[in-house]
């Protein structure tokens, strides 16, 4: 049974009520005197320190239920009511969004404090920070919502965070486009979320829609309502989480500043997918065929996306797809019903891609902007606690021993291995060489060798520290976290899996420990030829290479974006267009033309009648007196 | 027997007589027609022993207003030129008999359902000066002096209308 | 026989009518118009013979009263018109032609 508790609604209404204030004090003060920065940081960063201590106390409270009856809500209003939907607002802690919760207030809080100082001196401070705790209010009612329709006004909450925030540098209109191509993307995949839940209410939801009803009456669908629900909902997810054939709007995203990037798009957003997917996990355990396709999706993404990081210039955009391909891996780890292991991965990828891109972030700020790797070089002596800081996290991405990267992505890839279906382990162990490749060809071109750009390298130094503690904390995170969930075979227990089983339907795989061996070490050889490669190629300073044939191709993402231009875009250019300019002028407009038409032949016809001569007039007023006489003559008999 | 031949003569003189008032082209010859009627009905006014009133027709109508019409046509000095050129008035005569007799077969119809009476001219002062005078400054004294106004009212707009042109210069 | 009188008074005014809207010339259209003027002041002497009463003849007095006044204005206008065009035709002045 689960326990109510009155706290859950303030976990996000804080940042909600920090946002609303932070973004009224400056409307109401940006035209005249500015209120100082340091105020508006200070009332900005409360909010996500307070939600992180109470998902500490979530935790705590949680840890103190007995293990079967670990649920705390909280409805704190019936949003609407209508024949037999009704709908709630209302708050769900369990196991799985508690773990959620936590690492999504701790990063929250850190790249809050880190944006002080990335943002100082911006004009729209006050802005930034109103969005960003827009931003986290709605993603806390994602994870907290006690049903799909509460998910989802999360879901569109952060989609539209997303937008603002990309869109935030406003005077250059590319920056703009960029955000309107992630809020339109997403809207093509919230399409399918919102037909999914549809499906599933008409089959199931009139006896409540929220998680705990749904779980109890799940076995009353049919596999196809199921297979179908599932599929929709998945399409979401490619939508949210950037998977194949949604993913084109992340890349594109890195215009936003890169606290945005960091918080949004590597660490919270974009891994709701993976958790809507965990949540759903008692439809996806029915449907193993759908499972596959979601695995197969994931680890083509990873697949390709890995390519593409190998051959980028711009230090986020490496990035970017780096975060596409792990959320590959993610939905190939939960795509096979290793939910538990697709959600340590999303826990740990948080810390080590935040920490990737607050330290880029900090390599842009020292550098004033500059962006392509190729005018860096030589930083490591520039900026020693960023290197050390990024180089923790590219090991912990590349799948390094002990590094927290290497426990949750070899948990994945056993759980391949183990359930049979060795193609997308070979697949995934070939995306972690190219992992390991891309990101060390990163931090060997950007912090060794010597540098390109003499004048940028000269004015370089380390930022200060309230953006350099955030990333010295995410790296200690990025170090330790995998022990939390350490395997049998290295000696531990599983904590995290045990934590989350509650939450998930999961049937843990028992394969033999050869199978676990073999797994580690593939992994490892990958990393290790992965790294070998990319110091071979770039480990003494290398220059900026010329892209032709596959590379050239590979730069230019295989042209995915121009093919949607012409599939897509342009058709439905053309289409809107032509009801534009012909449909709605001569179709829609055609009953009122023709009214109008009508009144004009109608008014034309009588202006016949007025000819102007009074006897005429006269004749008329005759005719009518006939007429009438002719009538009353009638009734006379 | 000598008033029903009397009223059928002055009737058809009197028919006869509009119809050559509506179908003259110069409208001397108009007015000329009009004035035959003017007099067969003062001759029908007579036969319903309506005395003054035959004396007011010949007076007033046939004398003044007739007069002051044919005065104003001499005036105008029309030429066979000013007189419009009326091509089409046999198909207007012809629609207009259309359209009249409806009409005027529905007030034939109301007046047949009233009485039958005797008309003989009657004595007694009927119809002389004192009972009209009597009634009319008795009962219909307000109308009376209602249209004396009217007359005034003509007067000074008959002034203003015609005598514009010399008033300005 | 009263209804010979009211059945003359009756043709005349239909006479009347006829003379409106048949003709273009201002003075036969005026002098129609007295024509129905008279049918009537005929059907009021007529009827007030019937019911010997004089009420009727007032009526026909006041009607007579207010054709001459009519009379007068109306050559007033005929005059201002000729003035002004030097016809006498109704058809001269469509200015009201929508």
């Amino acid at each position: 049974m689960a326990q109510n508790v009155s706290y859950l609604g303030m976990i996000p209404l804080l940042p909600l009520i920090g946002a609303a204030l932070v973004g009224i004090l400056h409307l109401v003060t940006c035209k005249r005197k500015r209120l100082p920065d340091r105020l508006y940081a200070v009332l900005a960063c409360t909010a996500p320190v307070l939600t992180f201590v109470l998902a500490v106390k979530v935790f705590l409270d949680l840890n103190g239920l007995p293990a079967d009856a670990r649920a705390l809500t909280h409805e704190v209003f019936t949003w609407f009511e209508v024949g037999e939907m009704r709908i709630s607002m209302g708050f769900l802690a369990d196991p799985l969004s508690s773990l959620m919760l936590l690492f999504v207030t701790f990063t929250g809080s850190l790249i809050h404090i880190y944006s002080i100082g990335y943002m100082a001196g911006d004009e729209s401070f006050a802005k930034f920070f109103a969005y960003l705790n827009l931003f986290l209010g709605s993603m806390l009612i994602l994870v907290l919502g006690n049903g799909p329709v509460v998910m989802f006004v999360g879901w569109e909450g952060v989609g539209l965070c997303s937008y603002l925030l990309i869109s935030y540098y406003s005077e250059d209109r590319s920056n703009v486009l960029a955000g309107n191509k992630a809020f339109i993307v997403n809207r093509i995949g919230d399409f399918g979320f919102v037909l999914g839940m549809a499906f599933l209410f008409w089959a199931i939801g009139g006896s409540g829609f929220d998680y705990i009803s749904l779980k109890t009456n799940a076995h009353l669908l049919t596999p196809a309502t199921v297979a179908l629900v599932c599929l929709l909902l998945f399409v979401g997810a490619t939508g949210k989480s950037a998977q194949i054939p949604l993913y084109v709007w992340l890349p594109d995203a890195m215009a936003g500043p890169t606290p945005v990037s960091a918080l949004i798009h590597a660490a919270t957003m974009v891994t709701a997918g993976v958790y809507m997917v965990a949540r759903f996990s008692f439809l996806y355990v029915q449907v193993p065929t759908v499972g596959l396709v979601v695995a197969w999706t994931g680890i083509l993404t990873a697949l390709v996306s890995a390519i593409y990081g190998m051959f980028q210039d711009d230090i986020k955009k490496v990035l970017a797809y780096s975060t596409v391909s792990q959320l590959g891996y993610m939905f190939a780890g939960v795509g096979l019903a290793a939910y538990s292991a697709g959600i340590f991965h999303v826990f740990t990828h948080a810390f080590f891609k935040a920490l990737l891109f607050l330290g880029a972030g900090s390599v842009i700020y020292a550098l004033h902007h500059e962006q392509n790797i190729w005018k860096m070089g030589g930083l490591k002596t520039k900026l020693p606690l960023t290197y050390k800081t990024m180089l923790i996290g590219s090991l912990a991405l590349a799948g390094c021993p002990p590094f927290s990267g290497f426990f949750s992505k070899d948990e994945i890839l056993y759980s391949a291995l183990a359930s049979g279906h060795t193609g997308i382990w070979l697949v995934g162990v070939l995306v972690a060489g190219m992992t390991a490749y891309y990101t060390f060809r990163m931090i060997f071109v950007v912090f060794h060798g010597s540098p390109r750009d003499a004048h940028a390298y000269e004015h370089a130094h380390e930022p200060p520290a309230v953006m350099t503690v955030p990333l010295v904390i995410l790296a200690i995170g990025a170090l330790f976290a995998g022990f939390l969930n350490l395997p049998a075979l290295f000696g531990g227990s599983q904590q995290v899996t045990h934590w989350l089983a509650p939450s998930l339907a999961e049937h843990p795989h028992e394969a033999s420990h050869s199978t676990e061996i073999i797994a580690i070490a593939a992994s490892v050889a990958a990393f290790a030829i992965g790294i070998f490669i990319a110091y071979r190629k770039f480990g003494k300073g290398a220059e900026a290479p010329v892209y032709s044939g596959f590379s050239s191709f590979a730069y230019h993402t295989f042209r995915i974006n121009e093919l949607y231009d012409v599939l897509f875009v342009r058709p439905y250019k053309a289409i809107g267009s032509a009801i534009g300019n012909f449909i709605d002028a001569h179709v829609t407009d055609a009953p009122v033309q023709l009214i109008v038409w009508f009144y004009r032949q109608f008014g034309s016809t009588f202006k016949l009648l007025q000819v102007g001569y009074v006897r005429v007039y006269a004749i008329y007023m005759i005719i009518g007196l006939s007429v009438m006489s002719y009538l009353l003559t009638q009734s006379f008999k | 027997m000598l008033s029903q031949w009397l009223f059928y003569a002055f009737a058809t003189i009197a028919v006869f007589s509009a119809l050559g008032l509506i179908l003259s082209r110069h409208p001397m010859n108009g007015a000329m027609w009009f004035v035959i009627t003017l007099v067969s009905l003062a001759g029908l006014y007579s036969l319903l022993s309506a005395s003054l009133l035959f004396a007011l027709q010949l007076i007033v109508y046939a004398g003044a207003i007739m007069s002051l019409i044919l005065f104003i046509i001499m005036f105008l000095n029309i030429q066979p030129a000013d007189i419009p050129d009326e091509k089409g008035r046999w198909a207007y005569l012809l629609g207009g008999c259309l359209a009249v007799v409806p009409i005027g077969l529905l007030l034939l119809k109301i007046v047949k359902t009233l009485p039958e009476g005797e008309i003989d001219i009657v004595g007694n002062g009927f119809g002389n000066v004192k009972s009209v005078g009597l009634v009319l400054f008795r009962d219909w004294l307000l109308p009376f002096e209602i249209v004396s106004i009217l007359l005034l009212v003509a007067l000074v707009g008959a002034v203003v209308l015609a005598g514009k042109k010399e008033m300005n210069q | 026989m009263i209804h010979d009188y009211l059945s003359l008074s009756i043709v005349l005014f239909c006479l009347g009518i006829l003379g409106v809207i048949s003709r273009r010339n201002v003075f036969t259209v005026f002098m129609s118009v007295e024509l129905m003027l008279n049918a009537a002041n005929l059907a009021f002497i007529a009827l007030a013979r019937l019911h010997e009463n004089m009420d009727g003849h007032v009526l026909a007095l006041l009607v007579m009263a207010v054709a001459a006044a009519e009379a007068a204005l109306a050559l007033a206008v005929v005059i201002l018109l000729h003035k002004h065009t030097g016809k006498v035709d109704t058809n001269v002045f469509s200015l009201l032609k929508g």
